[in-house]
């Protein structure tokens, strides 16, 4: 594979109840990334041309923080739904969905990530 | 909705009563089924009282799930479907239920499958009839149209390898996948599939339980765990296959008996594992996909999991809604989750293989895959040259997989896309692309897409060479299917990319893109009906790909600028679009980007190139060489620019009126007596407004360097036009946010705002006011020397501005003082002794060359410290004006004529643009000819064509760590990371 994939081989599951902000319904961290975004600008990644969706930052108390989710993390999925290979603003409306009060993520982080890279070996890159 | 075809109306009707018979003959069949349960329950005398309230009834609840959306249903009419029926009748113990489970499968890649399930104890027998919706590898379903390309492939490729294709051939002539078929396939794979999948989906039956629509029929289906070992024999090849099995053919026959239990235990996962780590391999599948655009998402929200109700209540009223007996319910509760990996399998054990897969191709270990190893040591991926030859397999289905096989492979891997050229897939690809089936032709344009996308060339070569191009444009007229639409438009913005394409492109798709997809989408109407408000742009996928495409081939020479230009409501229909986008305050997204850019493009020596031109230079100017229109000069064309004789004496007057007694600011445009249209729209004052929104609000730097360009552009030149876009600019106030715009972070911004300053300076009020105005600004971007100011900016940049500079203090001594004021004297002069760059020391050189030649400011620089020393020359520069002339087009400059007379002529030479000439900086200038818009020679254009990839190019550009680009290519990324609250 080309420079650009994640291996991301650990994932975490972290639900995310939406808090309701007057009309909105809010998760509490904001995301960066997309494949229409510069990765080379996301603070985050290790590899700087991987697009995904990262989280950039976390409200206070929010309910993305109870829930455990954590700056830098990386977005896999939201509901089922690869965030891979999204736009910025696709992840945005998948994970702002008006009718879903709850989030699934799949979420991958670095210290997660380390231990399986360890155990897999490095991955030959084209 | 969009694989509706108009044409196809016969072929729904047929289909329509295809299916009509069709459930004729299974209503037919469970009669028989209830008949023969009937006899049954008889013999066995009536087991005791099921908890309904209708011991002795049958009940039955049909179920007709409900299309996620109309596209859903219309795609299933569309086309006359291949079902395949299957019923499995599983016979135990009283108290066990026995189903019937009729499966039927449509080419179409949806399964209904209708469920006879009897259950002795509660006499209940429910039929309905559900619709097999493709499923994600997380097992929720796909969104229409988006392939299950998992499950696709890799069934297909698996089973076609292992039985060489015959059993694709072999009409599977009984509905009921006859058991020798079940048995062969079963003695291959063991039990693969089903452990396969479980593992992995296992996951996901929290998720899966109670979902609104396919939810609670998939998977809240009363299907009893004896039933799913069938699943991998019996059910799974034809669904994920769809193919051999002919509709008329089914029957119902008697299914094989099956242990009960087999495998239940591992099917059966906890929740807690749930959420246990587990291998992340499906982003390749899914990525393999193609960029997923917001249709496919927006469509069915229904899908969503927020919509399902927590596992943990499983009785929510979606339920009842669905089983209206409240007595079925509980036993339906209770049974749901063993079965539901048995509903599951089938579709899901594919998507799961497919990625491990493609996590052993990280690994090195292409194939066979980990699990398929361990599963069976026999099985392994095909290799290409099969996966190609399957292209041109007779059964259609076998070909629209092998497509999306192909584009799953192509991800991101240039390797195999040079293959697959070598092998020569790509003619054989592109004939697919007028092959009927809407599959067929939608997997090959999504194989098509990942082809043409990267660096390598020679793929968009090869698609072009067997007639690639007119094919895509061919399906482009012909389906109105939205994502076929994407995935061609996306293949053509990737081949845009190339240059030598891009006439073909223009040559083959430039006005059926307008037509199909900028018109429509842009919201503009050819002669809007009066009662109807006009309609604002839709920033769709379709379109932002289309002005994609177009915008790269809108930088290939004055000839395709030319057939852009002309192009029949190509450029009305990007207004309309950009003016929409300012009116909604939508101006940060890529499609508007691309509009811009497309606007600054044609914008590019509007007043050389249109039609008529000629007749609007400004007769001071005339002795400019080649300056004239150069193509087509059709004197007759022009006749919309009304009373031409008369307007342009007028327009010449008040212009030299404005010369003469700066009294520009009064000078109104000419009233005209139709509406502009067409290219005419490009030069008219009105559009200086668009732009100057642009440059106001949006954040997108790509566009405000785009419509900093556009107005560069327009204000350059010598023709009526021009002299008319610099005033408005400074009537409509479009200096001060110029101004502003200086202090941007983007190098480009800079640049760019930098020269159309340059430009607008032309005109002499506009050039006192900037230099009263923007001389700080300008000053603050210099370097002091060597250190460089933490902007950073580009050599390019640096050399813009002190070009700029160069004009706005040459015949303006005032400017001059104002230049020296702002401490600009002293960074000058370090520039000139001090730069690494000898253009930097050039243009610096250049300015000082001009302030020192105004003898009435020597005495205020004598006072500062400064002597004649420090604006001379240095030695080891190399001579400037003596290559001057053949540099002239200093790209920096671009529009700038050499000679622009009134009392300029002197400045020309003294301008630094020599420093782009043969004195050994023509590499530089090459490079900067293909990031800047202006030269002269025509080759200069190609700078719009893919900003970041003339950016990776640059050794000192700030950025150093480009992307590599999205599947599309010449997308340009954001520069600005977007960040958003959720």
């Amino acid at each position: 594979m080309s420079a650009g994939q994640a291996f991301a081989v650990v994932v975490q599951r972290i639900e995310i109840r939406k808090l309701r902000h007057g009309d909105n319904l809010i998760l509490g961290f904001s995301i960066g990334g997309g494949i229409d975004q510069d990765p080379g600008q996301n603070p985050f990644s290790d590899d700087k041309t991987d697009k995904g969706i990262y989280v950039t930052r976390i409200s206070q108390r929010g309910p993305a923080e109870e829930a455990g989710l954590r700056m830098g993390d990386k977005i896999m999925q939201v509901n089922g739904w690869d965030m891979t290979m999204v736009t910025h603003d696709q992840a945005r409306k998948r994970l702002t969905k008006k009718n879903e009060d709850v989030v699934r993520l799949l979420v991958t982080r670095k210290s997660l990530e380390e231990a399986v890279k360890h155990s897999m070996g490095s991955y030959p890159r084209q | 909705m969009e694989d509706y075809d108009v044409r196809s109306a016969a072929s729904i009707l047929a289909s329509v009563k295809e299916q009509e018979a069709r459930f004729e003959q299974l209503t037919r069949a469970l009669e028989e089924e209830r008949r023969h349960v009937n006899l049954q329950l008889e013999r066995s005398n009536i087991p005791p009282n099921p908890p309904t309230s209708q011991p002795l009834a049958w009940q039955q609840v049909v179920m007709q799930e409900q299309s996620p959306s109309n596209a859903t249903s219309l795609a299933m009419m569309q086309e006359p479907q291949e079902v395949v029926e299957e019923t499995v009748t599983i016979e135990e113990d009283p108290g066990t239920p026995t189903s019937h489970v009729s499966v039927v499968t449509s080419d179409d890649g949806t399964t209904r499958r209708t469920e006879t399930k009897v259950t002795k104890m509660v006499k209940t027998v429910t039929t309905r009839t559900v619709r097999q919706v493709p499923l994600g590898p997380d097992g929720l379903p796909l969104p229409e149209g988006s392939s299950p390309l998992g499950s696709y492939t890799d069934s297909i490729d698996r089973r076609y390898m292992k039985n060489g294709g015959d059993r694709f051939i072999t009409p599977q002539a009984t509905s009921t996948l006859t058991r020798s078929y079940n048995n062969s396939y079963n003695d291959s794979y063991g039990e693969t599939p089903e452990s396969q999948y479980v593992r992995h989906y296992g996951l996901h039956d929290g998720y899966a339980d109670l979902t609104e629509n396919y939810g609670s029929l998939s998977r809240g289906v009363n299907f009893r765990p004896p039933r799913y070992p069938y699943l991998p024999n019996s059910y799974r090849p034809e669904n994920s296959y769809t193919l051999p099995i002919r509709k008329d053919d089914y029957g119902h026959v008697a299914q094989p008996q099956v242990p009960m239990g087999s495998s239940t235990v591992d099917l059966n996962r906890s929740q807690p594992e749930r959420f246990q780590a587990e291998p992340y391999g499906l982003e390749d599948d899914r990525r393999s996909l193609g960029p997923e655009e917001e249709e496919p998402y927006e469509l069915e929200p229904d899908y969503s999991t927020a919509n399902r109700p927590l596992p943990e209540c499983p009785g929510s009223p979606v339920h009842s809604q669905w089983y209206p007996d409240e007595a079925i319910e509980p036993e339906l509760i209770d049974e749901r989750h063993p079965y539901i990996h048995g509903m599951y399998s089938a579709p899901l054990a594919l998507p799961e293989r497919g990625s491990m897969a493609s996590l052993d191709r990280m690994g090195g270990r292409r194939s066979p895959s980990i699990d398929s190893m361990r599963k069976d040591p026999r099985w392994r991926d095909p290799d290409l040259p099969e996966v190609i030859a399957m292209l041109g397999h007779p059964i259609d289905p076998v070909k629209s997989n092998a497509a999306a096989y192909l584009q799953h492979l192509c991800y991101e891997n240039d390797k195999i896309k040079k293959d697959v050229r070598q092998l020569k897939g790509i003619p054989v690809l592109v004939g697919l692309l007028d092959h009927p089936k809407p599959e067929v032709h939608r997997k090959a344009s999504g194989a098509l897409r990942n082809i043409s996308y990267g660096k390598d060339n020679d793929n968009k070569v090869a698609i072009k060479i067997c007639d690639g191009i007119p094919a895509l444009v061919r399906l482009l007229r012909k389906t109105n299917d939205m994502e076929v639409r994407e995935l061609i438009t996306g293949t053509l913005w990737n081949l845009s990319s190339y240059e030598p394409l891009k006439m073909v492109i223009i040559n083959h798709g430039l006005q059926t893109l307008t037509n199909e997809v900028i018109i429509p989408h842009s919201g503009w109407e050819h002669e809007p009906n009066e009662d109807s408000k006009p309609r604002d742009a839709e920033w769709t996928t379709v379109f932002k790909n289309t002005s994609g495409c177009l915008r790269n081939v809108s930088s290939d020479g004055a000839e395709a600028r030319r057939r852009l230009r002309e192009c029949e409501g190509l450029v009305d229909a990007l207004l309309h679009a950009l003016q929409s986008a300012v009116g909604k305050k939508d101006m940060d997204n890529k499609s508007v980007e691309n509009c811009v850019c497309i606007m600054r493009n044609l914008s590019y020596h509007v007043h050389k190139e249109v039609p008529g031109a000629e007749r609007f230079q400004d007769p001071s100017a005339l002795q400019a060489p080649g300056s004239a229109g150069p193509q087509r000069k059709k004197k007759d064309d022009a006749g919309c620019f009304g009373g031409k004789k008369a307007k342009e004496e007028w327009f010449n007057q008040g212009r030299k009126n404005g010369e003469n007694d700066k009294n520009y600011d009064t000078l109104d445009l000419p009233k005209r007596s139709e509406p502009s249209k067409g290219f005419e729209l490009l030069y008219q004052p009105e559009v200086v407004r668009l732009y100057l929104s642009l440059l106001t609000e949006s954040q997108n730097y790509n566009t405000l360097e785009a419509a900093a360009g556009a107005l560069q552009n327009l204000s350059a030149g010598q023709w009526t036009w021009s002299n008319y876009i610099r005033a408005t600019v400074r009537k409509e106030k479009g200096l001060p946010i110029l101004v502003e715009l200086l202090r941007s972070d983007s190098d480009k911004v800079v640049r760019a705002v930098s020269i159309a300053l340059r430009n607008l300076s032309i005109d002499r009020r506009n050039k006192d006011l900037i230099g009263s105005y923007a001389m700080r600004d300008l000053v603050s971007n210099l370097p002091s020397g060597q250190q460089r100011p933490a902007k950073n900016l580009e050599e390019d940049t640096v050399v813009a501005i002190l070009n700029t500079i160069h004009e706005i203090v040459t015949d303006s001594s005032e400017n001059a003082r104002s230049l020296a004021q702002a401490q600009a004297i002293e960074k000058l002069v370090a520039i000139n002794r001090t730069s690494q760059s000898a253009r930097e020391t050039k243009a610096a050189s250049h300015v000082l060359q001009t302030v020192w030649s105004y003898k009435e400011l020597r005495n205020a620089l004598t006072k500062d410290g400064w002597n004649k020393g420090h604006f001379q020359v240095q030695a080891t520069t190399p001579k400037a004006t003596k290559n001057g002339k053949p540099g002239y087009d200093d790209t920096t400059l671009p529009l700038m004529e050499k000679n622009q007379g009134t009392g300029k002529c002197g400045s020309g030479d003294m301008i630094p643009m020599d420093e782009l000439g043969p004195d050994g900086y023509s590499t530089i200038d090459q490079r900067d000819k293909d990031c800047k818009f202006k030269t002269v020679d025509g080759s200069v254009d190609q700078t719009e064509r893919e900003p970041s990839k003339n950016d990776t190019n640059r050794k000192h550009y700030i950025r150093t760590n480009r992307p590599a680009v999205s599947l599309v290519d010449a997308c340009d990324v954001k520069p600005q990371p977007v960040d958003s609250w959720v």
